[in-house]
């Protein structure tokens, strides 16, 4: 084949076509690996822009944060309970005996660079990370975006939550200081208060009694590889679904069940979240240099003989740990054994409720609606009161539970007797979820009857006539919305490129399901 | 109002009734038949913290002037001050204590209020000092600490009055923190003082009603009056503590607890993990969402 094409720079860059470089790599890549069918599904997923659907992402990206500065830390943590005489730059701990895994710790955070930032992002990250999951679940509770077909989801996501609490919980023992080990004894407690198993389980995991020598490897393995290994295949396979059954959408103009009303990722979605991404770290690494979180040096290593008082753990055990602190000391002696209640409840039976109760809440819900539908367009809460003040309930019941971990700070800062904080957390914790419903019952069949309620506000523009008249007029809804800059994007060539119905608020796309 | 509203009333009243005695009335001492705390101080054995040092100074009756070591220098308070610390024994305490400091008030109601003849200087010394006494509410289970009432000089004249009543001690130190090893300090800290203190020394209420205080603001001397006279709940640490160990208990509080480095920002208030909580979900987790509202529609 002759070249007819004259060599200028003009004729080079129409040779690649219109996406130059990039563009002609992909074609490659396409013709080899067929990456083009798939990297448009990618590029045209849609994502409805209401707020509440970037709550789930502040916890994608703090899991990806959380990879990040696990690494670095890896790279000088030492998981060994071999015992090492300190000498180190932190003075009050010189010459003391300690593990090589508390060691290591003190070690990355004065003598490593940047070891302490990393640690304490890597902490501040894992109470976000939490914390948002919780947030992310409260929105697709309410919102009833868990219906079918998305049950599997929803159990993937509380799956989720367990394992980033569990792992949370190893991740906070690994310093091996006063707290942390105290934390241990705790774990190893409610393991002991299985029934009749407990003490072999226990044994099982220590190796032994408590402390043993092999905990903290054996959890250092266990949170570095395994479950963050699991993590990370089940937020693969929650993304998978979000794509596959693609995201649901509030009710609105022009978005049915059968649609979805959205940006696509390309190029909006993934400026927007590449932006949030960074924000999300910005804030993180912020937190992480500015204020200290679990100052280990200060608790100096742990011993089985020694103790703290106004020890909490961290917020995703805290309501595990409020449950303990209010339970009465009730427990079983006879027969040969002893089965501490006071423990197997809280600890255990509690939490399996709670979380039982959750994994089966779609099945309930379709169950006592008989609703057998597929449900894309989302609920609002107050449409759903019953579904609403369950949830609410809920989230008082652990709301309380989440302070009574704390009886003692409150106690203190209030300096008040810390029995009666205690028994007011154990009033609290029964009154609170039954006043709680059928008062967010009732709002929520008030505001049903609120005119203009769940309408977007529109800003009302007063205007002054040149005979001093004034005049008010309501502006339109989207007015001065950043949206209606956007041009429609063009379509890579070797993409067939199929017309997009253009949805009537402007700016988004209108996908068929 | 609708039936099912009236059912949900009806129904949480009576789940209420039933469980809020259960709750109100499980798993708490008193229900065991257990009294509750009655005596609003706790005594000191006298002679309490008897002098385990090597310098020893008497005068010519006998009487000890000062003892110690390089360590820990205690010293009686001087007699001089005895007509003082009366005058202002009876101003302050005698309401309570009674003319005779033994615990026996003018109106003869006794039993009440603690006997202070015998329990050593560096008692009388630090309650006055710290401002616990004179009392605001004298039936109170607990003193705290608060401004002091009388200046040093007056509580040393009170002590010394009530140390001429029945000469004991222990008597009022001066530690000497030069040589005092931080680390060592250190680990008797966690040993002996987190268990109520908390490892960060920014104490936390106890059972029945009392509270282990915070030592951020404690002159170090005060620190060594507590150790060795065991004020309130706190035990007396006299033979497990030498006082080469409790210099340098004192020389950690006084430094790491009072003045801590925090290399990592912001101390937040030693609370530990609750203030780091409030903030992950008040800065981290409700900033972001305040941020996803602004990136996202608010349709």
């Amino acid at each position: 084949m002759s070249i007819d094409v004259p060599n200028t720079k003009r004729a080079r860059a129409q040779a690649k076509g219109p996406f130059g470089s990039v563009g002609k790599v992909l074609d490659e890549l396409d013709d080899r690996l067929g990456v083009a069918k798939g990297g448009r599904t990618f590029m045209d997923k849609i994502f409805p822009d209401h707020w509440s659907f970037m709550l789930g992402e502040i916890a994608l990206y703090s899991f990806v944060i959380l990879l990040v500065t696990g690494v670095f830390l890896t790279l000088y943590y030492i998981p060994s309970q071999d015992l090492v005489t300190y000498h180190g730059t932190y003075l009050p701990l010189d010459g003391m005996r300690v593990t090589e895994a508390y060691a290591s710790t003190v070690n990355m955070s004065f003598a490593v660079r940047a070891g302490l930032l990393m640690r304490q992002m890597h902490h501040w990250s894992c109470d976000i990370f939490v914390g948002a999951i919780v947030v992310h679940m409260a929105r697709v509770f309410f919102t009833g975006a868990f219906r079918k077909p998305r049950e599997l989801n929803w159990s993937i996501g509380l799956t989720l939550l367990t394992l980033a609490i569990i792992n949370g919980f190893l991740g906070y023992s690994l310093p091996d200081d006063l707290i942390s080990g105290t934390g241990i004894r705790i774990a190893y407690s409610i393991v002991l208060a299985i029934p009749l198993v407990g003490t072999y389980i226990g044994f099982w995991l220590f190796g032994g009694n408590f402390p043993g020598t092999m905990i903290i490897p054996r959890f250092f393995i266990l949170h570095v590889l395994i479950v963050p290994g699991i993590m990370i295949a089940l937020v693969g396979a929650h993304l998978f679904l979000l794509v596959r059954q693609k995201h649901t959408q509030f009710p609105g103009k022009g978005r049915t069940e059968k649609n979805v009303v959205g940006s696509p990722m390309f190029p909006v979605f993934m400026a927007k979240t590449t932006g949030f991404l960074f924000v999300i770290a910005g804030i993180t690494a912020l937190l992480g240099a500015f204020a200290q979180i679990n100052p280990i040096w200060q608790f100096g290593p742990y011993e089985a003989s020694r103790i703290s008082y106004a020890v909490q753990p961290d917020l995703y055990m805290a309501f595990l740990d409020g449950a303990l602190r209010i339970w009465p000391s009730w427990s079983f002696h006879s027969f040969g054994h002893t089965i501490p209640f006071e423990v197997t409840v809280p600890a255990l039976i509690l939490p399996g409720l709670i979380f039982g109760l959750c994994y089966m809440w779609p099945t309930l819900e379709r169950l006592f609606t008989k609703d057998n539908e597929l449900h894309n367009l989302l609920d609002r809460p107050i449409n759903r009161p019953k579904r609403t003040a369950a949830g609410v309930s809920m989230g008082v019941f652990i709301t309380v539970l989440f302070f009574a971990s704390s009886t003692d700070v409150i106690a203190n800062f209030f300096h008040v007797s810390l029995e009666e904080v205690l028994i007011a957390m154990r009033v609290l914790v029964i009154i609170s979820p039954i006043i709680a419903y059928p008062i967010t019952y009732r709002i929520c069949k008030e505001l049903q009857h609120t005119p203009g309620s769940g309408k977007r506000k529109t800003a009302n523009v007063v205007t002054r006539s040149e005979d001093g008249e004034y005049i008010a007029t309501s502006s339109p809804v989207y007015v001065d919305d950043a949206h209606h800059g956007l041009a429609a994007v063009e379509v890579p060539r070797f993409i067939s490129a199929a017309p997009d119905e253009e949805s009537e608020t402007s700016g988004t796309r209108v996908v068929e399901r | 109002m609708t039936s099912f509203f009236k059912r949900v009333i009806v129904y949480s009243t009576l789940l209420l009734l039933s469980l809020g005695p259960v709750a109100l009335f499980t798993g708490n001492a008193n229900a065991s038949g257990q009294k509750p705390y009655q005596t609003p101080y706790q005594t000191t054995r006298k002679n309490a913290g008897t002098p385990n040092s090597s310098i020893v100074k008497k005068d010519k009756n006998g009487m000890v002037i000062t003892y110690g070591n390089s360590a820990i220098l205690y010293k009686a308070p001087p007699s001089a001050l005895d007509a003082i610390g009366e005058a202002l024994f009876m101003q302050n305490c005698a309401s309570c204590h009674g003319t005779k400091a033994n615990g026996v008030p003018a109106n003869g109601v006794s039993g009440a209020y603690p006997n202070l003849v015998g329990l050593g200087p560096a008692t009388i010394d630090f309650w006055i000092d710290s401002g616990r006494m004179p009392a605001t509410n004298p039936r109170a289970v607990e003193a705290p600490r608060r401004f002091a009432r009388l200046t040093p000089s007056q509580a040393l004249a009170v002590s010394a009055w009530v140390n001429s009543l029945d000469p004991s001690l222990p008597d009022i130190p001066t530690p000497n923190l030069t040589n005092a090893n931080v680390a060592d300090g250190a680990a008797l800290f966690a040993l002996n003082c987190a268990a109520c203190h908390t490892i960060e020394g920014d104490g936390d209420a106890l059972a029945n009603s009392t509270f282990a205080p915070s030592l951020r603001d404690i002159p170090a001397y005060q620190v060594v009056e507590a150790i060795r006279t065991g004020p309130g709940n706190m035990p007396r640490f006299t033979g497990n503590l030498s006082d080469y160990q409790v210099r340098d208990i004192v020389k950690y509080v006084t430094t790491e607890i009072q003045h801590p480095n925090n290399p990592g920002g912001l101390g937040l208030g030693g609370l530990g993990p609750v203030a780091e909580g409030f903030v992950a979900l008040l800065l981290g987790v409700g900033l972001l969402a305040l941020i996803g509202f602004w990136v996202g529609e608010r349709e």
